[in-house]
């Protein structure tokens, strides 16, 4: 009985290097077997597979075991054909239990911890501020899922600009999530944080009925002599599919100096109608995601649970809901598929060195792993790499 | 409430065809026949194997997730073990180094805008939204149960859903960890319930890493092992020659503290035969190993033979006796996975062992009958565990998190599955103490010195944070404030002369 302080670490941790990576991602594994043996209808063998998931699986486990249950629970609700109902009553119960603090501590701790969502914002802001450079009134429509995070730093850009601070508008078009009482606070906050900058500012909040592709210029009361930049942050995959390049063509109409188009490198789109496919890329960008929110969190972290939960919410609706569902399903593309759309009216804007620098500081201020790549061939714009592999896409145009 | 009519027992049933069972959704998804179409009465369920045939997979995949056997065990002297230090917190990562300048804007707005963080929209206090929160969960977890207790799964998977949402095992509150562990036990039940499949896949190495985790900021596992210790050493008083049966001795964390007693008696040790029953060989092995290396260090005769079956599988043969030899068997009950097997069984081994001591510690909860019954009973069972662990370490520590995550979310998980931990449909016994009455064992009460050992392991827990020992009915009972948790009692052989 040798050595009572020998101390038994029970997590293992991915980044151990002699780890024989056949204890790593058992899910993976076992989540495409099923997959494959989904598409050759071989009962017994899903039948198998279901039970040793569930067996291993858990929410509240390593990475592979959250994966196992996410996944299990959407292939559940598939199987018994109540996607879009589970979906729906999911949607709801987070709708009444989460608040505004709520949803604001988790983004705030997950940007202090990962720059998934920052990179976005400073690479939309270096060229939102290069593109309207000298312009006195500005008007930026912001169409993101960020909770406004991203124009503090923006605001402060404005207030230390060596001529005169301009003037800022901005407009952020809310849709499901964004209740009446969260963007109230929002604004509150913002109005008091550009008076502290000495920025004059307006806030409003354009209310779209059901579904963002509806969205028109009329709604956003545009001004004769402004400089308008549009924002998306995550805001072009909440469009339905066959109204995106509709929706783009509308954006081109407002003439815009800028539009920043920023969005998570993955496709629901081009396999929609196959389930396997569809089911795989799910698995390979929700592993990613997955063990970047194990790595970059505490262990216990109630944040990190929220946000997984919401993940599991969009796996839900990618692999249980119609592809026509609820118009909720975000469908996502990868930047190179946008920028197909993207180039019907618009063409990219390249980011100044500035910009990229700004980007590399920030990086520098997470823990390792995280790096830029620039697009290449059919894309513009640039990446966040996590482990070398491009996560989310970032770029700008110009009509 | 629900009897267990509606409980699906699985014996020796044939592998039925999938094609006959199975329907398509559009999708290609089969889906089991009894879902589609739901059963009027339980004999309509579809009957499959219980146990998993195709093992190869399942072997591989237990070999990929396990982790490894952990070599600290408690080294002890004066019969008290000495690894009572705080579990080891893992190296959380640190944040950025320096907060650079372009981190201000936003650090200003936070301090300047944030401010106290309560919402002014809000008609409802924090306390009140709180309550209200905490009764919504405890309501739909009752609800779900009830659904699940009468296999209605489309209705039990909506709320399991909604609660997956409310939950979180991270909490400060002790009572949403403990519905955070039951959704996720009801979820993996829902899922049992609809596949048919009932035979657990148990990994066993990362059981042991948190049975030992436990032992560590918890005195239940000690309270087990000490008065049951103290009894055997009563019974064994005097014997040169003895044999000692653990029906599930797992790493042996129980003997080094017996040993150290027995090797320093005033009239020399007795030589010592451990049959150690268990899980896997490798195991028994590396158990049996540390157990002779410690014998041999305290100069006792030790002799270790391991049996890899459970109790109710062995054959009497393989546990044979040796004359002039006083028998011990001790039995932890717990509902990490089943460890006796068909309990008839080890009652005949029992009896035909006729031990000088048997002794038994048992958990105050239903490990069987019907689904609404187990499941209040552990949900009592569990919330005391649980405030325990809450009393001792806060909310964020990672080794308290190991623990419920680790181990007793994995009983939580079996106490709710189809039938119970045993999940076989073998039939088990309500009651060991019930059953050992029964069969002429006589029980010997719990003697002074065992209640001494139960209140030195408490010491070693501040009285204030409310462990609570029973003494009543010739048992000794730990629990937590009023709930009853292990009970631990000794039985002998009726002489037959």
């Amino acid at each position: 009985m040798e050595n009572p302080n020998q101390h038994h670490h029970h997590m293992p941790t991915t980044s151990e290097p002699n780890d024989t990576g056949a204890t790593e991602k058992w899910a993976a594994k076992l989540l495409q077997e099923c997959a494959k043996a989904i598409s050759e209808k071989d009962s017994s063998k899903i039948h198998h597979l279901l039970w040793m998931l569930n067996e291993l699986a858990s929410p509240y486990g390593e990475c592979d075991q959250k994966l196992a249950f996410y996944f299990l629970q959407a292939l559940f609700c598939k199987a018994t054909e109540s996607g879009e109902r589970c979906y729906k009553n999911l949607v709801s119960v987070v709708e009444r239990s989460h608040s505004f603090d709520s949803a604001r501590k988790v983004i705030l701790e997950f940007q202090e911890v990962s720059p998934w969502t920052t990179f976005g914002h400073v690479a939309s802001n270096g060229a939102i501020l290069e593109a309207m450079e000298g312009e006195a009134k500005l008007h930026i429509i912001d169409i993101s899922n960020t909770y406004c995070t991203q124009w503090p730093a923006l605001l402060e850009a404005l207030a230390t600009r060596n001529d005169d601070t301009p003037n800022l508008r901005l407009t952020v078009v809310a849709t499901v999530g964004m209740g009446g009482s969260v963007m109230k606070e929002i604004g509150h906050r913002m109005e008091k944080f550009a008076r502290l900058m000495g920025v004059p500012f307006e806030f409003q909040v354009v209310r779209v009925a059901t579904r963002l592709g509806e969205l028109k210029e009329e709604h956003l009361g545009l001004q004769e002599d402004e400089a308008v930049a549009v924002n998306c942050v995550g805001a072009l995959r909440r469009v339905g599919v066959e109204e995106r390049n509709d929706f783009l063509q509308m954006l081109r109409s407002i003439r815009p100096k800028v539009v920043t188009v920023v969005e998570e490198e993955v496709d629901f789109t081009s396999c929609r109608s196959e389930f396997v496919k569809c089911f795989e890329e799910c698995l390979r960008f929700y592993g990613v995601f997955f063990e970047m929110l194990e790595e970059s969190f505490a262990p216990t972290s109630n944040e990190r649970l929220m946000l997984e939960r919401e993940c599991s919410r969009s796996i839900l609706s990618v692999l249980a809901c119609d592809q026509n569902g609820g118009g909720d399903c975000e469908r996502r593309e990868k930047g190179s598929q946008w920028c197909a759309r993207l180039m019907e009216g618009f063409s990219p804007m390249s980011f100044s060195d500035d910009a990229i620098d700004d980007v590399k500081v920030l990086l520098k201020r997470y823990r390792s792993g995280w790096s830029l790549l620039p697009a290449e061939g059919d894309a513009s714009g640039f990446y966040l790499t996590w482990k070398d592999e491009p996560v989310v896409w970032a770029s700008a145009w110009k009509p | 409430m629900m009897k267990g009519d509606f409980e699906v027992v699985h014996g020796a049933i044939n592998l039925v065809q999938p094609s006959e069972t199975w329907d398509y959704t559009p999708a290609g998804f089969p889906v089991p026949h009894h879902i589609s179409n739901p059963p009027t009465s339980p004999t309509a369920r579809p009957v499959l194997d219980g146990h998993c045939t195709n093992t190869d997979l399942s072997d591989l995949i237990m070999e990929q997730v396990a982790s490894p056997f952990s070599e600290a065990s408690p080294s002890t002297t004066n019969g008290f073990p000495m690894d009572t230090s705080a579990l080891p917190t893992d190296n959380i990562t640190t944040s950025p180094d320096e907060y650079r300048s372009r981190k201000a804007p936003r650090r200003v707005y936070e301090r300047t805008v944030c401010g106290s963080g309560e919402s002014r929209s809000s008609s409802k206090s924090l306390a009140e939204r709180d309550h209200e929160h905490g009764l919504n969960m405890i309501t739909l977890l009752l609800e779900c149960a009830v659904a699940i207790s009468t296999e209605n799964l489309p209705q039990a998977n909506r709320m399991l859903l909604e609660l997956t949402q409310m939950a979180s095992p991270y909490s400060a509150s002790c009572a949403e960890r403990v519905v955070a562990y039951f959704t996720k036990a009801m979820a993996s039940r829902v899922m049992n319930s609809w596949l048919g499949f009932c035979s657990p896949l148990v990994p066993h190495k990362s059981i042991l890493s948190a049975f030992q985790a436990f032992n560590n900021i918890s005195p239940f596992i000690k309270f087990a092992h000490f008065t049951a210790n103290q009894a055997i050493l009563e019974a064994l008083h005097q014997k040169e020659r003895v044999h000692i049966i653990d029906l599930d001795i797992m790493q042996g964390l129980q003997w080094p503290a017996l040993f150290h007693i027995l090797a320093t008696r005033a009239d020399g040790p007795p030589h010592v035969r451990m049959t150690g029953l268990g899980t896997s060989m490798a195991m028994l092995e590396e158990t049996g190993r540390q157990l002779s290396n410690f014998a041999r260090r305290l100069g006792m005769s030790f002799e270790f033979h391991p049996i890899a079956k459970r109790a109710g599988d062995v054959d009497p043969s393989m546990v044979p006796s040796q004359r002039g030899e006083a028998v011990a068997v001790h039995w932890l009950q717990h509902a990490l996975y089943d460890a006796t097997g068909p309990d008839r069984n080890t009652m005949r081994l029992l009896e035909l062992l006729a031990p000088r001591v048997i002794t038994l510690v048992e958990q105050e909860m239903a490990h069987t009958g019907s689904f609404l019954d187990r499941f209040v009973e552990s949900l009592h069972y569990y919330s005391a565990v649980f405030d325990s662990l809450g009393m001792s370490l806060p909310f964020d520590n990672p080794g308290r998190h190991r623990v419920e995550h680790g181990l007793l979310s994995r009983e939580i998980n079996n106490i709710l599955a189809i039938g119970g931990p045993a999940r076989s449909g073998e039939e088990k016994f309500v009651s060991w103490r019930m059953e050992l009455a029964c069969r002429g064992f006589v029980q010997m009460p719990m003697s002074g010195n065992s209640m001494a050992q139960a209140q030195l392991i408490l010491n070693m827990f501040p009285p204030s944070l409310g462990y609570t020992i029973f003494q009543g009915d010739g048992t000794l009972r730990l629990g937590w404030k009023e709930t009853r948790l292990y009970t631990a009692s000794a039985w002998t052989t009726r002489p037959t002369r």
